[in-house]
């Protein structure tokens, strides 16, 4: 069975279509009215080497600096474990090895594509950089990429295995993707096509001279769960203590929006929290809705950009995050205050 | 500790170049019959490649599964279904069953075959909308699930190469935290274009039928294939009065942290790889009856994993056979249907040959070219290695 260690979150650091490495956006957002909007990259070369910032593409070049930087705030040099979520992974690598294959054909193509286009070179890129030999996995299950990832962390510090994890999600996307994320009804009407990466640095330790910013307290997967299979995993895991709000993937798309409909029965009182107008829609969207919850929590308050009334809310009790996929897939997450009283 | 951290496996399914289902497969290698040969499917210009595909077009995978024609399927997905569906019907598990059950599914190309056919078509038109839909990983599981009904959980683990051995040692730990009593593992890829030309890039691919751990090795042949494991906690084993085929008694799982592509010369991920399951079983390197290795037959890998071996067993070498010499490399799949192979050595007492070694290494295991049947078979350690050093290794037991 499960062990009841705290699993506390040390760090968690984003790079979106806000202000890279900060949380600046909480008072003052950039406003995205595109349909396609790319990462804002920080300097790399303050994390890596002339060398690597040239030849690697972009998701792994923001893996390692989200990742570097989440490490160094909490403290740890190696992680036990590295576990990383992305929907699709390098795209641009993979782009352009498939377009030089179709474009010149099947001679003289570059391994370097290659090479970076398969899902796990964040990981073990990471690995290599921080010289971690410990469990090392990759997720790829479209928009639930990030809670796989996060699933697998949980199930290996409740079995005892690990006492520190570096569970990532990260997406990048090139214009060709984006179009495809529409044919394929990934993205819907009126939601902006982003990048997101997020690295966030957990452990069952208190780094010394360190403060968590939260607590995990559970973390649940569901693939295609009937509205009482839905409400009971919400109800058995915030175990009668409701949580000061919900952070919902809600977009303003009517038909997404309508996934989180059950949430007015299962938690009529809690107010409902949205972030994706902030930082738009990808395969790594929903670290983004951890990265800003974890923080929320470390701050004590929810900024008004994040709620629906456009008031600030305090966060004291924990908050519950919902995601669901093309109204199929559900993730249950819920966080909570290091003293809190849940 | 060690009570009670074995799962019980109560059913696989295997598709391969050296069979579709376990009994042709079981009758290749008791026959020593290599599934490589020239390419027959795979539209490339790269003929001069031996590869081990599945002997099936997706036409005639689509017929045998009962799928409409004109219905959206990756070449991936139908292998899938073709293992999934013998592993179901194995273990006695119908669609009810699964509403509680894990499906947990090591892929790295997905959809991609129908991707790098129709990209042109993605870009300038709709025809192909669908194959968007399935390009990605994620979808191609879902793809290869929904078939059989819906599960609890669904997810994909793509780690090159070692994918489908770390999603059975997921579907372990899930069953060992006591979070699903029946969990379907394993993976599923088929050989695309895309890849082949991938890892001629990297100059690793033999001309010739590969020779893993042979002096004379130059490469791998790229293969394909789909195996999935029914894993059951002893519960749900009870409950449902099935019979456990085999256990799993232990997995491992590494960093090399050494490369993107290439593995450390000292084998550093694969001996931490290898080691971890042992502990994890709580056994000793002397209870190793056999050693189903990763064995690529790349020059660096097999280097590595030599290395890491000997550094492990020392004097005490259990027979060592790399069975990628008979079904290529089925990458992605790799660690799943190794890990079916190993089950039927178990339950029929022999130990693969390495097909067509000849020549000893300087710094190489030497590995076991007779096929010794009737042998008794008690562990045996399978090894699936990935790009960026993503190594794990399994350890299958036998049933009393």
């Amino acid at each position: 069975m499960l062990q009841e260690s705290r699993v506390n979150v040390l760090s968690v650091k984003q790079i979106s279509i806000q202000k890279p490495l900060t949380e600046e956006w909480m008072t003052n957002p950039e406003i995205h009215t595109e349909n396609f909007v790319r990462a804002i990259d920080p300097d790399f070369r303050q994390f890596i080497s002339a060398g690597d910032a040239r030849r690697l593409g972009k998701l792994l070049k923001r893996a390692l600096a989200t990742s570097l930087s989440a490490l160094h705030e909490g403290g740890i040099t190696n992680p036990d474990a590295i576990i990383t979520g992305t929907g699709f992974g390098s795209v641009e690598s993979t782009e352009l090895f498939l377009e030089a294959m179709i474009r010149d054909g099947e001679q003289m193509l570059k391994p370097t594509w290659f090479m970076q286009s398969t899902h796990n070179t964040a990981s073990s890129l990471i690995a290599i950089h921080t010289q971690s030999y410990g469990y090392n996995s990759t997720y790829t299950q479209k928009g639930l990429s990030f809670e796989c990832a996060l699933y697998d962390a949980w199930l290996q510090f409740g079995l005892g295995r690990i006492s520190s994890a570096l569970v990532g999600g990260h997406d990048e996307m090139t214009p060709e993707f984006a179009g495809f994320m529409r044919k394929a009804g990934h993205l819907l009407e009126g939601e902006i096509c982003s990048e997101a990466a997020v690295s966030a640095l957990l452990s069952t330790r208190e780094q010394e001279g360190t403060k968590a910013l939260c607590t995990v307290a559970g973390v649940e997967v569901l693939d295609s769960p009937d509205a009482e299979t839905l409400d009971h995993a919400v109800r058995s895991m915030i175990a009668g203590n409701i949580p000061d709000a919900v952070l919902t993937g809600m977009s303003g798309n009517a038909t997404n929006d309508g996934y989180y409909h059950f949430l007015k029965k299962t938690l009529p009182e809690v107010p409902l929290l949205r972030y994706k107008h902030l930082f738009g829609v990808n395969f790594s969207s929903s670290a983004i809705a951890f990265y800003a919850a974890a923080n929320c929590l470390g701050k004590g308050f929810i900024p008004p950009v994040l709620t629906l009334t456009g008031e600030s809310v305090s966060c004291s009790k924990g908050i519950l995050l919902i995601n669901a996929v093309e109204g199929r897939h559900y993730s249950v997450i819920l966080l909570k205050p290091l003293c809190g009283k849940l | 500790m060690a009570q009670n951290r074995s799962v019980s496996i109560t059913g696989f399914g295997i598709v391969s170049a050296i069979g579709v289902g376990k009994q042709e497969t079981l009758d290749s290698l008791l026959s020593n019959r290599t599934g490589i040969g020239r390419l027959k499917y795979l539209k490339t210009v790269h003929t001069e490649f031996p590869v081990g595909e599945v002997k099936l077009s997706d036409e005639e995978m689509e017929r045998i599964l009962g799928i409409a024609p004109g219905t959206p399927a990756t070449r991936t997905a139908l292998m899938g279904m073709l293992a999934l569906h013998e592993a179901l019907s194995d273990a006695c598990l119908g669609r009810g069953d699964l509403l509680q059950a894990a499906f947990l599914n090591g892929t790295t190309v997905g959809g991609m075959d129908k991707s790098e056919q129709y990209y042109t078509d993605f870009i300038e038109n709709d025809t192909r909308n669908e194959y968007i839909k399935s390009h990605d990983c994620g979808s191609c599981s879902e793809m290869t699930a929904d078939r059989f009904g819906r599960f609890r959980y669904i997810t994909t683990i793509s780690t090159a190469c070692s994918s489908a051995a770390n999603a059975i040692a997921l579907g372990g730990d899930m069953i060992r935290a006591g979070r699903a009593d029946i969990v379907v593992a394993g993976g599923s890829e088929c050989i695309t274009k895309f890849h082949l030309n991938g890892f001629n890039s990297l100059m690793i691919l033999d001309r010739e039928l590969c020779r893993p751990f042979d002096v004379t090795r130059a490469g791998l042949n790229l293969g394909e294939g789909a195996a999935y494991l029914v894993l059951e906690s002893d519960e749900s084993v009870r409950k449902r009065g099935v019979k456990p085929i085999a256990l799993l008694s232990g997995y491992g799982n590494a960093c090399d942290a050494y490369h993107q592509t290439a593995s450390s010369p000292d084998g550093e991920g694969a001996y931490l790889a290898m080691s971890r399951a042992l502990a994890d079983a709580g056994l000793a390197p002397a209870d190793i009856d056999y050693v189903n290795a990763h064995g690529t037959g790349t020059p660096n890998n097999d280097v590595s994993e030599s290395q890491a071996m000997i550094r492990l067993f020392g004097e005490n070498m259990p027979p060592v056979s790399s069975v990628k010499s008979m079904t290529g490399h089925t990458t992605s799949a790799s660690g799943s249907v190794e890990a079916a192979i190993c089950i039927l050595a178990l339950r029929n007492g022999f130990v693969p040959v390495n097909y067509g070694w000849t020549n000893p290494m300087d710094d190489g295991i030497v590995p076991n070219m007779e096929l010794k049947p009737s042998c008794r078979l008690r562990n045996i350690l399978c090894n699936a290695f990935g790009f960026g050093g993503n190594d794990s290794s399994l350890i299958l037991t036998a049933t009393d």
